[in-house]
């Protein structure tokens, strides 16, 4: 019979076995563990420097409650500033309950939280997108509109509270899902920009960190129960089978048998992408950093794909409205 | 010999064997092992625990796929 007690401390209620390292931790010596090993991703990534302002993406589950409070060791030590933005995209019985805690989170740790909600900034919500877009013959996902806007919106709010970093809750999982996915798919041009911190040459954009990128994603949700934090684990009503959905099947399946899989997956596309940008995408021109001409915001094109599908939705709740 | 398993509201009675762990009584119910976070008598376990007569077992859903 195994001892079932913690390879650190001795105690004997375990709460996990981490097969990809043979250890067994006690409910402290786990928490301590994930907090020690963001930390120092965080150092050995360079992916804050001290005096650093981060905004934190907070959408109340897991992932970002995690982050935000690990991140709050380094603002109680007053090495960096540390604020929050929460979006509000309109999902009636579902995003509530993020948002509500998102602010609890945030008041608990003395947070500056910045609410944005789509209807105050577009006037419109997912759910009434959605409920026009279902008449159309081949409508799109919600996920489609939903990631343009709130990459806009995180941009915008990181610039208006001067923030140098934005900080998001990309776990391992979510991390070895996009590798896979994008080689799967030959997408090199994407898959070559998957890592710690985005790298882009236009300074409009702030630059992007994932600091739990080393935490496999049912940790992160260990960490958070064991802490007593709440969060809500609900998974959004708008997704759908996707093909990242399928990855991630895959790989959870395949780590029961390969416990290391999505470190490795990892580990191994970090040594290759230098090779692979070095020789595909150095070759390549590169997008011009082009300024859009009707929100001012940075794009690839004269005007940018949020404002194009802006139009493109005014247009649908226009003709609902005129019906 | 049985335990009461909880899923979020869906609650029930399960009978089992001496020496079951709790990845049996979760496979047996196709519950994926590794999207779940498990509670035993409310202490987090892992997986490989022995369930025992009159056990609570809760299940926590953290990760959601297919």
């Amino acid at each position: 019979m195994t001892t079932n007690v913690c390879t650190q401390c001795g105690y004997e209620k375990v709460v996990i076995h981490r097969k990809y390292n043979g250890q067994r931790l006690c409910s402290s010596c786990f928490r301590k563990s994930i907090e020690t090993k963001v930390l120092k991703t965080i150092k050995k990534q360079k992916l804050i420097t001290k005096g650093d302002k981060v905004l934190v993406g907070l959408s109340g589950g897991k992932d970002s409650v995690a982050l935000l409070k690990i991140l709050n060791i380094l603002k109680e030590k007053h090495i960096i500033e540390l604020e929050a933005v929460t979006i509000d995209e309109g999902i009636k019985g579902y995003r509530e309950e993020g948002v509500r805690i998102a602010k609890n989170v945030a008041k608990e740790l003395n947070v500056k939280h910045h609410i944005i909600s789509f209807n105050d900034k577009y006037n419109f919500t997912i759910d009434k997108i959605m409920q026009v877009e279902q008449k159309e013959e081949h409508p799109q996902h919600a996920c489609t509109f939903c990631g343009v806007f709130r990459r806009q919106i995180f941009n915008q709010t990181a610039r208006e509270v001067g923030a140098t970093k934005l900080a998001t809750g990309h776990n391992l999982d979510d991390e070895s899902q996009s590798i896979l996915m994008n080689y799967l798919e030959g997408n090199i041009n994407n898959m070559v920009r998957i890592g710690y911190k985005t790298e882009s040459r236009d300074e409009r954009f702030t630059q992007k960190i994932k600091p739990l990128r080393e935490i496999p994603e049912k940790e992160i949700g260990l960490y958070v129960l064991e802490s007593g934090y709440e969060v809500h684990f609900d998974g959004c009503p708008y997704a759908h089978e996707s093909f990242r959905m399928e990855i991630g099947d895959f790989l959870r399946e395949a780590t029961l048998k390969h416990p290391t899989i999505m470190y490795s997956t990892l580990n191994g596309f970090e040594k290759i992408k230098p090779a692979i940008k070095k020789d595909y995408i150095e070759n390549q021109t590169g997008l011009p950093n082009k300024t859009c001409v009707k929100c001012g915001e940075p794009s690839s094109q004269d005007i940018c794909k949020s404002c194009k599908f802006l139009e493109n939705i005014q247009k649908k709740l226009e003709n609902e409205e005129s019906i | 010999m049985s335990i009461k398993l909880i899923n979020k509201k869906d609650v029930k009675e399960i009978e089992f064997v001496e020496n079951t762990t709790i990845e049996t009584i979760l496979k047996n119910e196709e519950i994926p092992v590794e999207t779940v976070v498990i509670k035993q008598n409310g202490d987090t376990v892992t997986e490989d625990e022995i369930v025992n007569d009159n056990d609570e077992i809760e299940i926590i859903k953290v990760i959601y796929g297919g």
